[in-house]
């Protein structure tokens, strides 16, 4: 495995796509559970219509599921990756 | 894996064009030739009836509503004679559950069907390719075309190609959200120039998912980023039914003119013309056995059983059939698995009917006045406040009766003398509850309010209260 150099579109979309499924799950739970309307973001009262909520919403969950497959990635490599010399070089 | 010397003729005019860095792995661009027979006929048929249930439904109406609406501005989901609320949530995780259970199962029966016929990644993937073939013809004028440099016929054709896919994707973006945010109105707004943004939003972004998906990443979407491809090998047993080349009936392959005897030259029936190679729109040889990339669309078998009819041969050199019938035996269709999959499908689908049809249109929420647990009234009784949240879902107006009981002497006192709600309308209703406090047996008791259309025994539903007081 270490042998093999991983495309860089191979790492967005093992990011991308997996957390695009996992927002989906994550805004409908959410949003079915919660109106919108009766959430008050920072204490303040949103003049956002509710499709637009969703949508934050939803990108956010992308986001922050991104961000956990960011992590995954980095931390998939291992350390004898790591202290392989041809990556210390660079 | 495929047989690098089984590309057919492509193989031998790869130009550095076609082979393009995708996603996952060098690929070779892959040009299906279009197929004709009885299983393409099966396919234009399910894809010209799921794309015209697509693009047909968000425009039709019923009862003066759009007959299926998930309206998710309004939280409320209107699917013909039923409307749902969050509160619904739970049927809907079950319809997903069932439908991926029937997904099992049909896997389990007969294989990739759902890859092969049904999948929306299919369907469009179809319908691009005739865009692409109507405007670049076919198979050989592509892999020419591409193979060009630049130049203004080239562009002209393919700049024709992209408008085409651009508009109908632009399409499928405006009926994707016409799920979702009323349709006609979506189209007035959108002639207009005054959509909303998160509408316009989506509209791209479903767009271009179509876009990519369709013309651009095709069989790379089943190859590495669909989960069901990735495990609906797990469902696949020996009588599971697969698409299969027979290698007793046609190996050893090779060509010869029609006239020869096949059995003189030493030969199987496969004259090795790759034709099923050439239809395959994941790019397989499916000579090779069953593998992972084919989405059984029986493109291979058409294409032979063509060439078998040509050459005098019997069809079904490339068929339907499961591991146990090639291997001679008979092919179970009820075996245990089919049992237990068709059982838990029909117990949860028994068990959703059932709690369907004793679905209750009708809400209520007693939320206790937060400001003071009680006060006593200028009578010397104890009162509690409560706001009521009624919730009409049913699909008609009505007027409801309340009650309450629990304590005593408990009486109900509201501003409203009748509580009429509209049908999809929420009432926020605050009531009083009084009570004397030599009634009172502890300091919180349990109260019931119970809720009651006037025009129908099945609209009631009851909801439990605490009633504080100074013991």
């Amino acid at each position: 495995m270490a042998d093999v150099e991983v495309p860089k579109q191979q790492k967005c979309i093992a990011i991308l796509w997996p957390s695009f499924m996992v927002a989906i799950v994550a805004s409908g739970l959410f949003f079915s559970a919660f109106d919108p309307h009766d959430l008050y973001p920072f204490g303040q009262q949103t003049e956002i219509s509710r499709l637009g909520i969703y949508s934050i919403g939803f990108l956010l969950f992308w986001l922050v599921s991104a961000i956990a497959g960011i992590g995954t990635l980095y931390f998939a490599i291992t350390n004898c990756m790591k202290n392989r010399p041809e990556s210390r070089d660079q | 894996m495929a047989n690098p010397d089984a590309t057919g003729p492509t193989s031998g005019s790869k130009s550095d064009e076609q082979v393009s860095q995708s996603l996952y792995a060098k690929a070779e661009k892959i040009y299906p030739r279009e197929v004709h027979g009885l299983f393409a006929r099966l396919r234009v048929l399910g894809v010209l009836s799921l794309l015209g249930i697509y693009y047909i439904t968000p425009w039709l109406q019923w009862d003066g509503h759009q007959a299926l609406l998930l309206d998710l501005p309004a939280r409320k989901f209107h699917i013909f004679f039923i409307t749902l609320w969050p509160q619904d949530f739970f049927y809907l995780a079950v319809l997903l559950i069932i439908a991926g259970l029937a997904l099992f199962f049909v896997t389990a029966l007969a294989g990739r069907v759902w890859c092969g016929y049904a999948c929306p990644q299919t369907v469009w993937t179809e319908a691009f390719l005739w865009i692409e073939r109507k405007v670049e013809g076919d198979r050989m004028k592509q892999q020419k075309l591409d193979a060009l440099p630049l130049n203004a016929r080239k562009f002209r054709i393919k700049a024709t190609k992209h408008f085409f896919w651009l508009a109908f994707s632009a399409w499928t973006g405006f009926t994707f959200v016409g799920y979702f945010s009323p349709i006609i109105e979506l189209g007035h707004n959108l002639l207009a120039f005054n959509l909303g943004s998160w509408e316009l939003f989506w509209i791209v972004f479903y767009g271009f998912a179509t876009y990519g998906n369709a013309g651009f990443m095709r069989e790379q979407v089943c190859k590495y980023m669909c989960p069901y491809a990735r495990f609906q090998s797990a469902m696949f047993d020996k009588d599971t039914l697969v698409v299969s080349y027979i290698p007793v009936r046609g190996e050893p392959r090779g060509s010869r003119k029609r006239s020869v005897d096949p059995a003189e030259k030493g030969l199987g029936d496969c004259i090795d013309c790759t034709m099923c190679v050439q239809v395959c729109p994941t790019g397989i040889d499916i000579r090779d056995g069953l593998q992972y990339e084919c989405i059984a669309c029986s493109a291979c078998i058409d294409a032979c059983d063509d060439v078998m009819d040509k050459m005098g041969y019997d069809q079904g050199l490339i068929k339907y059939t499961t591991e146990h019938a090639m291997q001679g035996g008979t092919t179970h269709i009820l075996r245990p698995r089919i049992i237990i999959y068709a059982v838990i499908l029909l117990a949860i689908f028994a068990a959703f009917a059932w709690s369907f049809s004793q679905r209750i249109p009708l809400g209520l929420d007693v939320i206790r006045d937060r400001n003071t647990l009680y006060r006593e009234t200028g009578d010397g009784l104890i009162e509690n406040v409560y706001i009521l949240k009624i919730m009409n879902m049913d699909q008609a107006d009505h007027q409801y009766e309340l009650q309450v009981s629990g304590i005593p002497g408990l009486s109900l006192h509201k501003d409203m003398a009748v509580i009429r709600v509209e049908s999809g309308a929420i009432m926020e209703l605050p009531v009083r509850l009084r009570a004397d406090e030599a009634d009172l047996e502890m300091r919180s008791s349990d109260v019931v309010f119970e809720l009651l259309a006037t025009d129908d025994d099945a609209l009631a539903v009851s909801e439990d209260a605490r009633f504080l007081g100074p013991r």
